[in-house]
């Protein structure tokens, strides 16, 4: 190997991983009218938005990439992408997680073609046979040719790592940012609500095995809006589901005017009628609904009261910009964006690790029959999406304004939750702070702007239910 | 001896094809089936067609490398279907609410089966039927969803005529190039 005295050294490549800086797109982020609740439907359809969201939100913002009981030993790994990046997740020798471009640096090709295997020692590149380990780094290329080159130096290149990597209680964060702060800052007092799905019981969580995954001909910020708070869709675009499985419409219980409530932190969002086990109910077998009763009994000292009333409630809930969860009906899933006119929806059924075998099985099935392509209730859901975005592209069409305005003045600043809390889940609070969200992240090029606006927890002194 | 019944039971003894006359009346019973799907006819197929013991399994079809021990799908996993006869009567409740919103207006269905192949089995009440389909679905003015995939049913004897015991359908996309899967296949 060459130490830098040979005829080729000077000109060898920089293979150092380069990482996109953020810029600001001020006309992008006033498409977003704070005073007015509104939301300009280029947003949905302009090329030129989707491609600052790449840059702005999905080559910054920490985004799921995996669940840790995905790769449980070392060498298991999935592939996945952040924004449209394909990435590959393998657990280490060492059990941490990390998580590369899949991309190979010779010419580019993809390393890794499947979607998920175990116990691999590496990727090895079909084109060129370029060998890498499951830490990124080059091991090797096909005959050695390369290594039988003077100027060639190995040990500089690898595949790209994610630029931060992180857990919280089994979900797998990551982001393309080195300056990103910290997940849990990220994620900020959120946290307090991802605990009613993740810390409900001892022993966390875990996915059952396999994907789903789905092509919808929409704009990503539809479903991620849906999910962070419009309950309200429920009642009419799911009235065949709910009739189908209930044998009624959807209730939001006896107490809403009580219990009922959105909060959102940092454009993450939760809706929640804290009605014990209205979104268990809908999955259609009773033995789910006795288990979430007890499970709540049991959760109170874990979590509270009033969180442990939420596990199995009619309740949904988005982490930004594009990671999507019902807890109770416990389907997770992420919109990828592929382009502003389409996603693929990749979903997965999560249970509670300790959770009884035959407990499992029927979330299995549940989450199948409800919240899955052919399931009673995401069956409605796609069309309404796709024509929320094709119909803009219509040139006056698109220029036309959006209404997002039910629930101005209701914020709630009485009751000791973290997060901006409003009153009523039949609201769109939290749609509106999403979107507010959405035009921090065009607005600012930093993470000091990005962490202390508007989206930012309102500072409170004392979270009782903590 | 498997039994063919068993939602994970490949067909591994296929060396029986059946005579031509209970093949013609398989052909028969697997086409009327189609017909009845295009028209939407659900609360008939699962009257006229479906046995109350059906099991009704469609995986996710994963992208596994060949060596992987744990291949294309595995039962228990995630699927698209995996419905007994009281799941199968919950998606057809759906159908029948006016407010179905993904079928009003009507989606126009096409299921088309070929490949039809008919085996005896260990069971003479049982028949073991592959075929393979084309489901278009188009709506509106141009949304179109094509799922192409192969069947491995079991059939008993009913009368003069079938009833579906069994179906495992591979589809051969991986990612479901469609919004929903708002039919049988």
């Amino acid at each position: 190997m060459c130490q830098g005295s040979c005829q080729g050294a000077a000109n060898r490549p920089n293979m150092q991983p380069t990482y996109p800086q953020a810029t600001a797109f001020p006309e992008f982020a006033a498409l977003v009218n704070r005073e007015k609740a509104q939301v300009d439907r280029r947003v949905f359809t302009d090329e030129a938005v989707y491609r600052a969201e790449l840059q702005q939100i999905f080559a910054r913002a920490w985004l799921f990439i995996a669940h840790e009981s995905q790769v449980p030993n070392p060498g298991d790994f999935i592939r996945t992408t952040m924004g449209e990046d394909d990435v590959v997740v393998v657990r280490q020798r060492d059990k941490t997680i990390n998580a590369f471009l899949n991309s190979c640096p010779h010419r580019g090709n993809r390393v890794c073609m499947v979607d998920a295997g175990s116990k691999a020692r590496g990727f090895i590149c079909n084109y060129h046979g370029w060998s890498f380990g499951i830490d990124g780094k080059l091991r090797g290329t096909d005959g050695k040719v390369y290594e039988t080159d003077e100027a060639f130096e190995k040990s500089e290149i690898g595949l790209t790592p994610v630029a931060r990597i992180a857990s919280y209680k089994g979900l797998v964060f990551a982001t393309f940012d080195p300056n990103a702060p910290d997940l849990t800052d990220y994620l900020g007092d959120f946290t307090f609500y991802l605990d009613i799905m993740l810390d409900n019981d001892e022993g966390g969580t875990e996915f059952i095995g396999g994907a789903i995954r789905s092509e919808i001909d929409c704009n990503w910020k539809l479903p991620a809006e849906n999910f962070v708070g419009d309950i309200l869709h429920a009642f009419w675009t799911h009235q065949s589901g709910a009739q189908a499985i209930l044998g009624g419409g959807v209730d939001l219980g006896k107490r809403y005017d009580e219990l009922a409530f959105q909060a959102s932190v940092y454009g993450h969002g939760i809706e929640t009628n804290l009605d014990k086990v209205g979104n268990t109910r809908t999955l259609g077998y009773p033995e789910l609904v006795d288990y979430v009763f007890d499970l709540s009994e049991r959760a109170v000292e874990r979590l509270g009261e009033l969180r442990a009333r939420a596990i199995g409630a009619i309740s949904s809930a988005t982490v930004f910009p594009n990671f999507s969860f019902l807890p109770g009906q416990n389907t997770f899933r992420v919109w990828h964006p592929r382009g502003p006119n389409k996603i693929e929806l990749v979903s997965w059924t999560i249970v509670n690790k300790n959770a009884p075998d035959h407990i499992k099985e029927l979330y299995r099935k549940g989450v199948m029959m409800t919240f899955s392509p052919g399931g009673v209730f995401e069956m409605d859901d796609g069309e309404n999406w796709e024509y929320s975005t094709r119909v803009n592209h219509g040139f006056v069409t698109r220029q036309q304004p959006l209404h997002y305005a039910l629930g101005l003045g209701t914020e709630d600043k009485s009751r000791e939750l973290p997060g901006h809390i409003h009153k009523g889940s039949l609201n769109d609070a939290n749609q509106r702070l999403f979107y507010t969200r959405w035009s921090e992240f065009m607005e600012h090029d930093n993470w000091s702007d990005l962490q202390n606006g508007e989206t930012a927890s309102p500072k409170k002194t004392n979270i009782a239910a903590e | 001896m498997s039994d063919v019944l068993d939602i994970t039971s490949t067909f591994d003894d296929l060396s029986r094809p059946t005579d031509a006359e209970t093949e013609r009346a398989v052909a028969r019973f697997l086409h009327a089936e189609a017909r009845i799907l295009d028209r939407e006819a659900y609360q008939e197929w699962l009257e006229e067609f479906i046995d109350e013991d059906i099991h009704y399994w469609m995986p996710d079809m994963e992208t596994r490398n060949r060596s992987d021990p744990r291949g294309t799908f595995r039962y228990g996993d995630t699927a698209y279907f995996d419905d007994r006869i009281s799941e199968l009567r919950v998606r057809i409740a759906r159908y029948n609410e006016p407010s179905a919103w993904a079928d009003n207006p009507a989606t126009r269905h096409m299921h088309q089966i070929s490949n039809i192949e008919v085996f005896e089995t260990d069971d003479p009440k049982l028949v073991a039927a592959c075929s393979v389909f084309t489901n278009v679905r188009n709506r509106n003015e141009t949304d179109q969803d094509v799922v192409y995939g192969r069947r491995e049913d079991v059939l008993r004897r009913h009368g003069n005529g079938f009833r579906l015991c069994r179906r495992r359908i591979f589809i051969v996309q991986n990612v479901l190039l469609s919004k929903n899967l708002n039919t049988f296949l």
